[in-house]
Parts: structure tokens; sequence; C-alpha cells
């Protein structure tokens, strides 16, 4: 059975920890930042009390639900623990602005660090955290939800310091709500605890991803039990798509907002896959017919350990695998101009594409 | 009709100047039939060579889409024109897979080159005209060589050279030649990196030299248009010899006039004539050696560079020769110095004319007569004379090269005389009979040397190499058998001619 129809989970107890982590590593389409941290976390605050889980359906239907994680610099998050009790700083700040109080705890995106950040937060504060997300993996920019296309507002924002400042944004436009955030992120040395979306659990019913919590740990748990050096059977078992194996070849930077490419060469076959990519990877093209792109998530693997790699962890000369996996969600085809590779600023030649 | 390029030699025509190779190189053999501009879309491309631009390039990933789509609607070649990015490697390795080659050209307007891509590709003829006309329009505005070939490789966008039938070359740049080239036959020619056209010499119509094209590879349209080209050069080239040519002739027919008028007028040259010698450098007041130079060669052989490589030869031996003259069937030549030439000058001279025509080609049959020096415009007349008769009398000689001096002349002449008569030989063989066999060689040798070097047995020892006290013995084994008295001038004279008399 697949990730994406396990059933719901009641607990995030310690035995999920490995699994929610593996999971969320693999739903970063190889950004989202690094979980290392998180994980440990992770780990302490769910031995001390797991965490309960719910649907958004299931709650009371105007439960406020305040989504929480961090924002920052990868390299700042992946070095500088968060601490939890800002996180829930910011979830108060945001409800009180709103005129309520938190009743349960969203996560913001499932993939990367803000899957277990979600949790944490949870954990901290002592509600149930939403068995879902907005993203249904992992995406650069905040706008990029099921709830702003839905036509919710982040706004209420809160952003919390180490220092404990408080920084409330109470109204942001989609174009400039990230880059507010991540200047603000800046200003306190790089990375803050997040709060936003504030919103009921009905509307977040109809709006959010639905299970992607549960269908992350099943994930995790699958990549977990499987031998991880056959890739191709792992993709299967997975329930994804084996895409291409190959030596990297060479390594072409993003420029600024332009996206780079990886080539990676199947010498035998004499065939080669190029992968283009900005903060995740965006898309692999085959031989010139592009077989994923986003908001697919794919994943490069490194076949020789199974590790997951991420953007900034491919070397030249290094063996990579790519699988893609199913979508957590279905994406309306309106939401090309926002999740889609035309949003990444890449204009592929998608005729023909498999997907 | 020719056959349609294929990509390789698109990508040598100059149109593609600067273009490389960057992938599908496998492919390059492949024929155009036609160009098409890339706007995104693609009809029924088979065997079309795809231009496009920045547009479809730049960011690199979107030409890896091109290259496929170009491949699969059956494009024989991609040509990139000012791509602001370089390709990716995949996109390289794409098109190496599909062997679909990708032509990059750095700079230039795609259109443009799109436009003439389409020329080169679908009117070969039309190129053909344009470049004729072009190459036509110019070349009728050159002068000289050097200008026709420039003008004929700037139009032609190639290396043009004038070069002779062993391939050493006269104007441009050095060729390499094909020697599966026939340059022995005057007709325009190609070998597999060479074309070349016979020039033929304006007068006589035989091959004078050829004009030589390298190329690197080329479709059969545009190697018409170099053949044509070079068929077009030809002529220009042509009159451009025979102006140069005619210059040489105006010049030597000018010096001929002159030293017959010197020769005629003695002293009483007119004023007309000294301006003329004046003109062309000569200094008539000063002290002439006249040298007179004849050849029996064939009408093969090039008089004028005949005379050429003389002069050079006797600066090299430090003779500088004022000027070179055709005097009826020979060539009048002299030196001219501000004092009298000391007598061993005379020595020096003829050592030097003898060394020359005896390292020029025997089959010049060079023989040469020098003069005494004598002043002024007479002395030179006179001087030349002298020299004319030596020649005669060198050319009388059954040897080539035979050079003869003036002063040597009144003597030799005489003796010459009584050497071939045959009271003389008959002389000869009587009196030396008894030294004529065989055995007694060397009392026969011994006393011709003895005789020639006036009596000395000192100077016959070493001239024979033998000790002197072998000379004496000789000597007197010669008085016993031949019982003459050597002391004797009127015996000695009859003995001595009789002695040449038997060595002629």
């Amino acid at each position: 059975m697949s990730h994406v129809d396990a059933p719901p989970l009641g607990l995030i107890a310690e035995e999920h920890v490995d699994a929610l982590t593996a999971g969320a590593n693999l739903l970063g389409s190889g950004g989202g930042g690094n979980v290392a941290l998180a994980y440990q976390l992770l780990r302490q605050a769910v031995r001390r009390r797991p965490v309960v889980v719910r649907r958004a359906a299931d709650l009371p239907p105007d439960a406020l639900v305040v989504h929480v994680g961090v924002v920052g610099g990868p390299d700042v998050l992946a070095e500088r623990l968060i601490d939890p009790r800002d996180m829930a700083t910011a979830a108060h700040a945001v409800a009180e602005r709103v005129g309520g109080r938190v009743d349960a705890v969203g996560i913001i995106e499932i993939g990367g660090l803000n899957g277990l950040a979600g949790v944490v937060a949870a954990g901290e504060l002592g509600l149930p955290v939403v068995d879902g997300d907005l993203m249904g993996r992992a995406f650069p920019s905040i706008n990029k939800t099921t709830m702003a296309l839905a036509g919710g507002s982040a706004a209420p924002m809160g952003v919390v310091g180490p220092a404990g400042d408080t920084v409330l944004v109470t109204k942001s436009s989609a174009a400039l709500a990230e880059r507010v955030l991540l200047s603000t992120a800046g200003a306190m040395g790089g990375a803050g605890a997040l709060a936003l979306y504030p919103t009921t659990a009905a509307f977040l019913a109809e709006a959010g991803v639905v299970g992607s919590l549960s269908a992350c740990v099943a994930l995790g748990a699958a990549y977990g039990e499987f031998p991880r050096t056959q890739v191709a059977a792992l993709a299967e078992h997975l329930g994804g798509t084996f895409l291409f194996e190959g030596r990297v070849d060479e390594i072409r930077p993003r420029d600024g907002a332009l996206p780079g490419s990886i080539t990676v060469t199947d010498r035998v076959a004499g065939s080669a896959a190029r992968i283009d990519l900005l903060e995740e990877f965006l898309a692999v093209t085959v031989d010139g017919v592009t077989r994923a792109c986003t908001p697919d998530v794919i994943v490069a693997l490194d076949p020789t350990s199974g590790g997951v790699l991420s953007v900034g962890q491919v070397r030249p000369g290094q063996l990579l695998a790519l699988v893609t996996l199913r979508a957590l969600h279905a994406w309306p085809p309106e939401a090309d101009a926002v999740v889609g590779p035309r949003a990444f600023g890449l204009d592929l030649d998608l005729e023909e594409t498999v997907r | 009709m020719t056959s349609a390029p294929r990509v390789a030699d698109l990508l040598h025509d100059p149109v593609l100047d600067g273009a490389r190779i960057v992938a599908g190189a496998a492919g390059l053999e492949r024929r155009v039939t036609d160009v098409l501009w890339y706007d995104g879309a693609f009809a029924d491309v088979t065997d079309h060579l795809v231009v496009c631009g920045d547009a479809h390039a730049s960011p690199p990933y979107r030409l890896e889409a091109v290259v496929r789509r170009a491949q699969e609607a059956g494009a024989a070649a991609l040509l990139v024109v000012a791509a602001t990015a370089r390709p990716l490697l995949s996109t390289v390795r794409l098109a190496d897979r599909l062997e679909i080659p990708v032509l990059w050209v750095e700079s230039g307007s795609p259109g443009q080159i799109a436009l003439e891509l389409t020329a080169l590709v679908r009117a070969p003829e039309q190129v053909r005209a344009r470049t004729i006309e072009r190459l036509l329009r110019q070349l009728s505005t050159k002068r000289t060589g050097q200008d026709i070939l420039a003008t004929a490789a700037s139009v032609l966008s190639a290396k043009v050279s004038l070069m002779t039938s062993d391939g050493a070359c006269i104007l441009g740049d050095p060729v390499d030649l094909d020697p599966r080239l026939h340059l022995d036959q005057a007709v325009a020619q190609h070998g597999e990196h060479l074309l070349v056209h016979p020039v033929l010499d304006p007068q006589v119509n035989r091959l004078a030299a050829w004009l030589a094209c390298p190329f690197e590879r080329a479709a059969d349209a545009r190697l018409d248009v170099l053949a044509v080209g070079l068929a077009m050069t030809e002529p220009f080239i042509r009159s451009w010899l025979s102006g140069q040519r005619a210059q040489a002739d105006r010049d030597s027919v000018f010096r001929a006039q002159l030293i017959s008028e010197i020769i005629a007028g003695r002293d009483s040259v007119s004023r007309d004539v000294v301006e003329g010698a004046v003109s062309l450098g000569w200094r008539l007041p000063g002290w002439h050696v006249g040298i007179h130079v004849l050849s029996e060669a064939g009408d093969h052989v090039d008089r004028e560079r005949m005379i050429d490589q003389i002069t050079t030869a006797l600066a090299g031996h430090g003779i500088e020769l004022v000027a070179a003259a055709r005097r009826g069937p020979g060539w009048a030549m002299w030196i001219t110095t501000d004092d009298e030439p000391a007598p061993d000058d005379a020595r020096r001279l003829m050592r030097a004319v003898r060394l020359v025509a005896a390292a020029l080609p025997r089959d010049w049959s060079l023989t040469a007569g020098i003069g005494r020096p004598h002043r002024g415009p007479n002395g030179l007349a006179e001087s030349l004379s002298e020299a004319r008769d030596a020649a005669d009398l060198a050319r009388s000689h059954d040897f080539r090269p035979a050079v003869e001096h003036s002063d040597e002349l009144g003597v030799a002449r005489l003796l010459a005389t009584w050497q071939r008569s045959d009271v003389t030989r008959a002389f000869a063989e009587t009196a030396l009979s008894p030294l004529r066999d065989p055995s007694h060689s060397h009392l026969l040798s011994t006393l011709h040397a003895y005789l020639e070097s006036g009596g000395s047995a000192v100077l016959t020892a070493q001239a024979l190499g033998v000790h002197r006290n072998t000379v004496t013995t000789r000597i007197q084994q010669i008085r016993d058998r031949l019982g003459v008295d050597l002391d004797d001038p009127s015996q000695r004279l009859a003995l001595q001619v009789a002695c040449r008399a038997l060595d002629v």
C-alpha cells in the first residue's frame, strides 16, 4: 500500500520519529533544510509526551489552527537549534492577533525541516498536530501553498528570534510575504521561529493537504525497512518511479533566479539526464524528454548508500540515482503558475512529458 | 546541378567562418537541402539546417528540447547563432547520442546568416553569379599581381597563390602541392585540398604558372565558385605578366639601341646617347672592359634569365657589371672603373668568368670573350669589339664553356693556325717519332713540359712532380733519342709547336 493512502496516525510517539524524519527528508525534493537537528528536538519532545495527531475534519469546525515552523537560511538552520518555546511564542502572537486561542498546530510543509518542526511545536504547546500540511512537499516560497491558492491569507505572521524578539506582520501580499519573512529572519541572525496561516479547522479541511503527516511517516517507514542500495526496487517499494542512474558529469550552479543544472551520464547506455534545480530539484529530463517536474517530488539518492542527497550535497563524479515520488496532493491545473516549472523560471518543453 | 552540400561543407564555407562543432560530430556528413529559421515550431524539416538564436538557447536548458525536437523532425543539423550561454553537457551528450550536429557561431546576426545559408543551399548558382560579379568588378581596377591575388582571395574568401609548375611560390602564401595533380598538363584541376588553374604564357600560349587555391573541404557548389573564380582571375594575371614582360622588353630594346649607337658613333656620340646612357647609369668617360657572351642553347632557355644568372654569379665574384645589352646573337656586357685597371685585374676577371661559366648549366653551351680595358665611349666600343672577337674564337673551340681573353688573342690565333696546318703535323709525326712509343710517353710529356716552361728543369720538375735530376736525366735521353740541340732557339720552337700539334 502506498504511503499516500496510509491510515491516519493517532499519535506521534518515539517509534515514529525515525520514519517521520526519513519521510520528511524524501519529500524535501532535495531542499527543505537539514533535518538532523530537528530530529533531535523531536525525539526529546515526543519522549516526554507523544503528540496527538488529528485530521482537520475531526477537529471542531471553528477550532483555530496556526501553522508553525521555522524560517531562515538553510545553513543557519542546519547548525542553530530552534527553541520550541519560540515557536510557541510565535503561535500565541498570531492567535492573539486574530483574537483567539490556538486549538491545534498545522504543519507548513511536510518536506524537510518544517515537517518535523510543526510536530515539535505541537509538543511544546501541548496541542494536537493536524495530519496534513500546506505543500505536500517542500517549496522555497511561503506563497506556494494550497491555502494561498484557496484564497487563504498567510497573515498575520509571527517571527520570533532567539533573543525573544517578536515581529508580527499583520497584513501581507503574496508577492512580498517571503521577502518580508526572510529579511526579518536575516535581522535575527539568519533564522527564526515562524507562525502563520491562522485558519479554522473547517477551512483547512477543505484547503489543506490531507493526511500528509501519516503519509510521510508511512513513506519513511517503507524507506527504512527496504535494502536501500537497489534503487530501482526501492523506488517501486516507495510507490515512486525510478528515473535514471549515472555519474554526475557537470554541475552548472544556479545564477540568481536562473535555474542551475546537473548533468548525469549513464556511460553504459550512452544516455544523459539533466536535473534543473533552484533550492529544490525542479525537473529531470532524460535524453531531452522531461520525465518529472515540480510539483512532483524528485529524490536524488546515492546508490552506494541509499542516502538521500540534497541539492547542495551533489558532487561531480558522484553516482546518483533519480526517483520521483507520487505527489501527496493533486494540484489543480491553475496551480501551475504557482508550483509548476514556469513558476521557477523553467520553460520546459512539456508536450510529450511522461507524467 | 550540383548535389546538396553536406553539413561539414557548410561549416567550411566563409558564411560560417568561426563556427565550431559543439556536439553531434557523427552527423557532419549529412546532406542539407534547405535552411529553416526556428521560431519555436518545426514543420517538415527533413534534411534542413535549423538556425536558432539566443531565444532558444538561453537559458541553456532550452536548447536541449530544441535539439531533441529537431532530431525527431528529421533536421540535418542545428546552428546556434550568438547564444549567450554555453550549452549544457547534457545537451552535448544528447546531440552526440542523436548524432545531430550542433554548430555554434559566437556572434553575428542569426537572420543574416540564415539568409546567406539559404542562398548557399537553395540557389548556389546565385551565390556563384554574385561572387563572379564582385570579382570582376573589383579585379578590373587592379594592376599588380599582388593586388589581383589579394582581391581574388578576399572576394572568394580563400587563399590564392601564384606558383610555378614545380610548386615554387611566386606570389602569395606557399602551397602544399598535391602529388596527384598533373602540373605538366595545362588544364584546371582539383586535388583533395587544392584547386589549380593554369596561367598561360601571353605570347607563346604555353604554361607559364599556376593559380592555386587551397581549401580544407568544400561542397561541389563552393568548389565550383572557387574554380570559376580562378578562371576569372587568370586573364588578369596573364595580362599583368605580359605587362611585366613588355616592360622588360622595352628596357632591353632601349639598351641594345643605345649600345649600337655608341659602337657606331665611337668618340662622337650624340647628346641623346649620352643622356640615355646616364639615365641607365652608364659612366661613359671611365675605363671599360667588355665581355661578350654567346649561347648555343635552344629556344627553351630563357635568355633574360640566363643573363640575370650570369650577372648575379659575377657579382658573387666581386665583378659588378654596368649593364648587359643584346648585341647580334649574343649579349654585350661591361665593367666600368674610374682608374685604369691593373694587369692583374684582367687575369682575375678571366678567372671569374671561367668559374662562372663552368658553374652554369652545361646545356647552355656558353662561350665568352673578354676585351682589354679602354677609355671613353670609344674605348667601350673598342673593348666590346675585342670581346666579341674573343668570343668568336672561343666558339671555335670544341669544348664548352669556353672563355677567351683578347690579350692572348694574337699569339693564340697564330699558334692555332700553325698547330692546325698539315705541314706542322707531318713534322711533328716525324720529329717526335722516337718518343711516340707508349713506353716512352713520359719522355714526350717531359719534353712538352720542359719547352712550355721555357727550358727550366726546376719548373719542369715542379710541373711533373718529379725530382730535378730526373728531369735532367730524361732531357739527356731525349737529346740522345732525337739527336737535336735543345739549346738552339729554332730547334726548340719547332719542337714546341710539334708538341702542341700532337696535343691538339
